[in-house]
């Protein structure tokens, strides 16, 4: 029998660690004096924003730094030894086989001219002596306890022609094969699918819990955090500003810094109320619409879009939800034509703009605009600012130059971004300016109506807070009618009066955006919300968080 | 009946498949090959009979050979009757060295091909073992010796590099065996088995004729490595590093991999370009390595090829393009069953 002390001895300490980073412009710093432990069988949280150093503290602790990475000073120890003082051989056997790391983007951690079986099978033989069919029954295993069905014949998968979501299983079996003590799971389910991401997350929590394992689950998402942590620590350019209890945290954050970001991440009150009556006409209606791609093999089709109907009315939003490849940037890129839609018919203030010739549909488009997914990618490289808001001006209107700028000028000022930007470049722009750019050159036309493709992933939490705001601000101000393409609930619950819920091409619930959210009455619907990870529920964290007490395991 | 076949041809294993696939390939293309070596002689000006029997000939000689020839037939009484000596391995006579060009062809053909498989064994070797290295260790000695072989392999001439060779080896030091053909002339060749005098020579339990044909081999092989392992250097050290920066080589390491393991892996995954660049190199030796053969007096299909067309021996010619092809049609075909091996993300 253990003495108590000896059970909450940490696992890993981490201790005034400084990390920098050589470059041409001298040493720049990016982990400064981070000190926490972390607990046998505890979860810990570390949350910031982009480049706030949680993925340089993961790699710093397993001894990986990138390139031209290097530690300045203080201390990480595993099991009370420092990883300093270990061998070369100590270290590699380390790595993995205490410390197991799961990363992002889990295709591309898998090597893809190798079977996902044999690739678990070779970490396993990096760290013990099993034979290779030994190793092979426990991969097996393993995959099984992830959660893959049909874990036998997945062994024998390539990467490619697993899901994202198995992949990220996959990874994790590959972490948990060698029985280590602790896991860092580095954003791990970034990119996933919502309810793929809290399945995987359910399994990753669940059995760390039946390992007695110690978690450290870097991430930029609050909602995981109220879910899965015990203690969660705050990060902030390169230092750990806050560290504590996750219920405490929720109720009472003590940085200004950890208030602003929950601030940024809780939902707003629902927008301005919808113009009383409903007798106005509607502004957008789609109806039947479908969307057909050539499949693979010939003669083989996909119903991309089936029979999609909606409506939206002056000064409402429609908010499209819906997981990755259910079709509703489809449904987005034929209301502007972008893609030409197979049949049905929509309808925009009268014209049908399935039938109107190309010639006749151009004067239209000022009044209908899309902001795109990828701001970067959608911003060409080689122009500044200002040439990339005007271009719909030059196309569309016969402007001078000067009114050009000024108009430039001043929707940059509806985006809220000050007028300088306008020489700027976008790699100049971080990605929350590239955004607002994107929505500026959609709005420098007045249009009445925008389409907002996913305009809040992939952004860090406060910049999806601005966007948030920005979007409200511009629904009340300008009365701008909006379809608002997500896969975001939460932004959905800030954002919009109506809700179409659509899988796999269809649409299988729509109305009013409080009476989805409260009473779903499809399937997918509720399985959508129930994958919702909002930070206003964290009372019913997804896997009980507390761990035994050391007692309690004892006895 | 299309759809029952599908379905048992998709049950096969992959690697069956892409085989197969490709086998079935081969006999349109072998077919396409003769089509166009037939038409492309026939293109030539010149009348074979006239040249066959010189400016002197009859017109009753010249006829009476273009009747035994059948060239008064139609074109295609002519192809086929081609196609059907091309398949009983009858190639003609050469015009120049008199014999059946099958029989020259047999015995130069094998000479290239045991210089070139050899050489190439050294070109990846050296190669891979180099960019390898440079790689892993950049700004190593390895890395900084590579960068100036990289640039000079491509400028230097191999007939260059094989008279230095020559000069320093044989004439100044008179270690390496003289530069007079496959085998010492006191020695007998081997029993052709394989046609690969060392390879018979083992079979044959001939020692003296090993060692002669294996040191004869060393300077041509050394050059040719020299020459063509440059560009596949440069082009593995590419594909190696970029796949050595990956997400995977990292999430290896991290799970405590050990680097000889990782490295393995990381080199499986550059080999598709390799796989194709040694199938160009080994295609593009077959006739390109002639000034090397030339020089070692090797007696080899390059020689054989540029004496056919300095003679106008059209039969010779003829043989010799077929060969080249066919043989060329066999490196494709391996390289594009092993590429397909290799990378499973391809569709068969």
């Amino acid at each position: 029998m253990r003495a108590p002390e000896e059970a909450m001895k940490p696992v890993l300490a981490v201790e005034r660690l400084s990390v920098s980073f050589g470059t041409p412009h001298g040493e720049t710093k990016v982990l400064r004096d981070v000190e926490f432990t972390l607990a046998p069988n505890e979860i810990l949280g570390i949350v910031g924003e982009t480049g706030a150093g949680k993925s340089v503290l993961a790699r710093a602790i397993i001894d990986l730094l990138p390139k031209g990475g290097r530690m300045t000073s203080g201390e990480v120890r595993v099991n009370g030894k420092p990883v300093g003082k270990m061998t070369e051989a100590e270290r590699r056997a380390m790595r993995g086989g205490q410390i197991a790391l799961i990363g992002t983007n889990a295709k591309a951690l898998l090597d893809p001219v190798e079977t996902v079986g044999n690739q678990i099978v070779r970490v396993l033989q990096s760290h013990s002596r099993l034979n290779r069919k030994a190793a092979w029954t426990k991969a097996v295993q393993l995959l099984a306890d992830v959660g893959i069905v049909n874990p036998e014949q997945r062994a024998r998968a390539y990467p490619h022609e697993l899901s994202g979501g198995m992949a990220q299983r996959v990874v994790i079996a590959m972490a948990l094969v060698t029985e280590p003590k602790i896991l860092l799971a580095d954003d791990a389910t970034l990119g996933l699918d919502a309810t793929v991401s809290v399945q995987v997350l359910d399994m990753l929590v669940q059995r760390s819990r039946e390992l007695g394992l110690s978690v450290v689950l870097i991430t930029h998402d609050l909602g995981i955090i109220a879910h899965y942590c015990n203690r969660v620590a705050v990060m902030r350019e390169g230092r750990v500003v806050e560290l504590r209890e996750v219920s405490e945290f929720l109720k009472q954050p003590e940085a200004v810094y950890s208030r602003e970001l929950l601030a940024a991440a809780k939902v707003r009150p629902i927008p301005t109320l919808r113009s009383i009556g409903g007798s106005e006409m509607a502004l957008l209606e789609v109806s039947n619409l479908v969307k057909i791609f050539p499949g693979n093999r010939p003669g083989q089709v996909v119903r991309a879009v089936d029979h999609v109907s909606f409506t939206i009315k002056r000064g409402e939003t429609l908010a499209l939800v819906g997981e990755s490849g259910s079709g509703k940037t489809t449904v987005g890129q034929c209301l502007v034509r972008l893609i030409e839609a197979s049949s049905g018919s929509i309808r925009f203030d009268g014209n049908d703009l399935l039938t109107t010739a190309q010639a006749r549909f151009r004067p239209l488009r000022r009044r209908i605009q899309m902001v795109f997914q990828e701001p970067y990618v959608a911003l060409n490289p080689r122009w500044r600012v200002r040439h990339l808001v005007d271009e719909p001006l030059r196309m569309l209107e016969k402007m001078s130059a000067d009114e050009r700028l000024k108009r430039v000028h001043q929707v940059l000022d509806l985006v809220n971004m000050p007028a300088h930007y306008a020489e700027r470049f976008p790699h100049e722009l971080t990605a929350g300016e590239q955004k607002r750019v994107g929505m500026a050159r959609a709005l420098v036309t007045e249009p009445d109506f925008v389409i907002f493709d996913e305009p809040t992933t992939a952004l860090d939490i406060r910049v999806r807070g601005q966007i948030i705001d920005l979007v409200r601000d511009l629904q009340t101000r300008m009365k701008l009618s909006a379809l608002f393409i997500t896969h975001d609930l939460n932004s959905v619950r800030s954002l919009a009066h109506d809700v179409a819920v659509m899988n796999r091409g269809r649409i299988v619930e729509a109305g009013s955006m409080e009476t989805v959210f409260s009473d779903p009455k499809d399937p997918y619907t509720a399985k959508l919300l129930s994958a919702e990870l909002a930070i206003e529920h964290e009372t019913e964290a997804r896997v009980a968080r507390r761990p035994k007490s050391a007692e309690e395991r004892v006895g | 009946m299309i759809i029952t076949f599908r379905r048992q041809w998709e049950v096969l294993p992959r690697s069956l498949q892409i085989i197969l696939g490709r086998l079935a390939l081969v006999v349109p293309q072998m077919f396409g090959v003769l089509l166009v070596t037939f038409f492309l002689i026939r293109l030539l000006p010149g009348d074979p009979a006239v040249l066959l029997l010189g400016n002197m000939a009859t017109p009753e000689a010249v006829e009476q050979l273009r009747d035994r020839l059948g060239l008064n037939d139609s074109i295609w009484t002519q192809f086929l009757v081609y196609c059907g000596n091309v398949l009983h391995g009858d190639l003609g006579v050469s015009i120049f060295t008199s014999n059946p060009v099958t029989v020259d062809l047999m015995e130069r053909g094998p000479a290239t091909i045991e210089l070139i498989f050899y050489g190439m064994i050294l070109t990846v070797v050296i190669g891979v073992a180099v960019a390898v290295i440079s790689v892993r260790k950049p700004g190593g000695t390895v890395d900084i010796v590579s960068r100036f072989y990289g640039l000079a392999a491509g400028a230097i001439p191999d007939f260059w590099i094989g008279l230095i060779l020559i000069y320093v080896f044989f004439t100044l030091l008179g270690w390496a065996a003289a530069p007079f053909g496959r085998i010492d002339v006191f020695l007998n060749a081997p029993p052709p088995v394989t046609g690969f005098y060392t390879i018979d020579a083992l079979l044959a339990g001939d020692f003296d004729a090993f060692r002669s044909a294996a040191g004869r081999l060393v300077l041509p092989v050394i050059t040719l490595a020299i020459v063509n392992a440059g560009g596949l250097m440069k082009m593995t050290q590419s594909v190696f590093s970029g796949v050595w920066e990956s997400d995977f080589v990292r999430h290896a390491r991290a799970c405590g991999v050990p680097e000889r393991v990782i490295m393995r892996a990381a080199l499986r995954n550059s080999l598709p370009p390799i796989i194709t660049m040694i199938g160009f190199l080994v295609g593009f030796l077959l006739g390109a390595a002639v000034l090397v053969e030339t020089i070692f007096s090797w007696g080899g299909l390059g020689q054989y090829a540029v004496q056919a067309v300095m003679n106008s021996d059209y039969p010779a010619l003829q043989g010799f393009i077929l060969v080249a092809a066919a043989f060329t049609l066999l490196v494709y075909l391996v390289v594009d069953i092993l590429y397909e091996l290799v990378d499973p993300r391809i569709k068969v």
